[in-house]
């Protein structure tokens, strides 16, 4: 209870945070429904294009046994993140608790290409092959709120500005390393980077169908800040930001730079993304 | 979402035009009404009475065209606040079929469904099987007709 | 219109430009060499837009006011129109196209438009 009282005193201090999605969640936790379903509803019309907003409020409609919407949001947020894994497991969760084994295992077998090791897949790889009568649990609460225990000065160090304005991520918007915070000192890591899959799928898909060839940077400017955006693997993303004194190109120079050091990274990590 | 298809040919032109345009909901359907695949859809009803209206709009749209003495009207898209239906008719070595396509216009946008509409014509024209005769429904077997293609399109 | 995107497609190395609307990723304008689909580069680059306005307005950046897609075989650069219109200036160009002086032409061409 405590812990729900300090959240939702963080999350009134900061409203626009995404505190809401382990308020929302320490609530369902606790079988308060009806307020996690205010927390997840009020944090969706801030965040409603984050993936993990979606599968917080899909998990309090799934414990208020109202399927279709939670398949609706759960489908929503596989729309936003195609890896998100806490949405392919409720998907297939609803699958199968209608009877749908078939659609149910594809679902899993899409979860578990993106997390191999994650030893819930198979107990629901069990279930649904040995036809059992329950159903896989909904995932544990959504990585992206709980920041990995990785130490970025090392992925960045020797680099100017290491520690603030750097964010690596994986393929499925999971921060790797790096932290990003906006004007007012607020952090704004894990909303950045739950967008910038998106982003980096619509880069490539445009590359490729304009005839344009692999994509290789997007670089950005904004009222407030530029932005360059790298692939550094083909499962990950670097993404680098300055204020506007910095022109685009010093920007480029320094992205390379920091794409170096973080592939160097993620070769010793045992190749490729997370 | 699932995807599924009463006739199996539709069904990879089918799923890569919902993942790339990234829309909600799709019927592929003749203009009679008979669905032969369907996306995002969880309830038979409202596959049966989209099929319907679907199939009325473009008889209705087509007449239209007829009497203003106008080739048909390549496609219709209807805008509201946060979602939008796309209808368009496509044309296959099975004859005329008609796709009903349902978005969200913060994931998707007409130019996309558009641009992914076109791929899939494409794609339905050539994985339509060669030399056969598409199914004529009778009256008489209508409804049992009806229920094996729900039970199709649900995986029941 | 059409003088606005006549000085951006005059810089060596562009291959087209349009005027898109970046709601319905719809053409508006367009002066393309052959070969390149007018539809396809709106969709793709209001869509790319789309998602791009929302992850740099997560980090507390504000608009987008250019951006550039570089990759092996060409560039894409847009510049959104000031205004309520919701058009997008876009630049479809070659790889070693002058990035400074098309970006300069895109943001006259969205002033004029806007």
């Amino acid at each position: 209870m405590d812990d729900i009282r300090a959240l939702s005193a963080q999350l009134a201090q900061d409203p626009g945070s995404l505190i809401f999605l382990r308020l929302g969640e320490a609530l369902r936790r606790k079988s308060q429904l009806d307020a996690a379903l205010r927390v997840a509803i009020n944090g969706l019309e801030r965040h409603p294009h984050l993936a993990d907003a979606h599968d917080l409020y899909a998990r309090v409609l799934t414990d208020k046994h109202d399927y279709e919407r939670a398949f609706d949001e759960w489908d929503m947020a596989v729309r936003i993140a195609p890896n998100h894994t806490g949405a392919l497991k409720g998907l297939a969760f609803l699958y199968f608790k209608v009877g749908d084994l078939a659609q149910a295992e594809a679902h899993l077998e899409a979860a578990r290409r993106v997390e191999p090791d994650d030893p819930s897949l198979e107990q629901a790889f069990a279930m649904i092959r040995g036809g059992g009568e329950a159903a896989p649990a909904p995932s544990p609460p959504p990585a992206a709120t709980a920041p990995h225990p990785l130490d970025e000065t090392r992925v960045f160090a020797g680099l100017e500005g290491a520690n603030e304005g750097l964010l690596l991520i994986d393929g499925a918007g999971r921060v790797l390393g790096g932290a990003l915070r906006d004007a007012s000192g607020a952090n704004v890591t894990d909303a950045v980077a739950a967008y910038l899959a998106g982003v980096s799928q619509e880069a490539a898909r445009t590359a490729k169908l304009l005839g344009l060839g692999a994509w290789n940077g997007l670089s950005a400017e904004g009222q407030h800040g530029n932005v360059h955006l790298g692939q550094p693997a083909p499962d990950a993303l670097l993404l680098v930001v300055r204020d506007r004194g910095m022109p685009l190109g010093r920007l480029a120079i320094l992205a390379q730079r920091a794409t170096i050091l973080a592939r160097r990274w993620l070769e010793r990590q045992g190749g490729g993304g997370a | 979402m699932s995807t599924r298809a009463v006739e199996t040919w539709t069904l990879q032109p089918l799923t890569d035009f919902v993942k790339e345009s990234s829309v909600r909901l799709v019927l592929v359907l003749t203009p009679a009404g008979q669905v032969l695949a369907q996306s995002g859809f969880s309830r038979a009803v409202d596959v049966m009475s989209s099929a319907a209206l679907a199939a009325a709009i473009v008889a209705s749209t087509d007449e239209l065209a007829r009497q203003l003495k106008q080739p048909p009207f390549a496609a219709l898209n209807h805008q509201g606040l946060k979602q939008a239906i796309f209808l368009s008719t496509l044309s296959t070595e099975r004859g005329t079929l008609a796709v009903l396509a349902v978005y969200d216009l913060d994931v998707s946008s007409i130019g996309l469904v558009q641009l992914f509409f076109e791929q899939l014509a494409a794609d339905l024209k050539a994985a339509t099987p060669r030399g056969t005769v598409p199914k004529q429904v009778l009256a008489a077997h209508f409804e049992r007709d009806l229920t094996d293609s729900l039970n199709t399109l649900f995986g029941r | 219109m059409s003088a606005a995107l006549d000085l951006i497609t005059r810089v060596r190395g562009v291959r087209g430009a349009m005027l898109v609307s970046a709601d319905d990723g719809l053409v508006v304008e367009e002066q393309l060499m052959e070969g390149i689909k007018g539809p396809a580069v709106a969709a793709l680059a209001s869509s790319l837009a789309g998602r791009l306005r929302r992850a740099m307005q997560a980090g507390g950046l504000g608009a987008g006011v250019f951006w550039h897609l570089q990759a092996e075989q060409g560039a894409l650069l847009v510049v959104p129109a000031p205004g309520e219109g919701g058009i997008i200036v876009v630049a479809v160009a070659e790889p070693d196209v002058n990035i400074g002086l098309v970006r300069l032409e895109l943001l006259r061409a969205a002033e004029a438009v806007g």
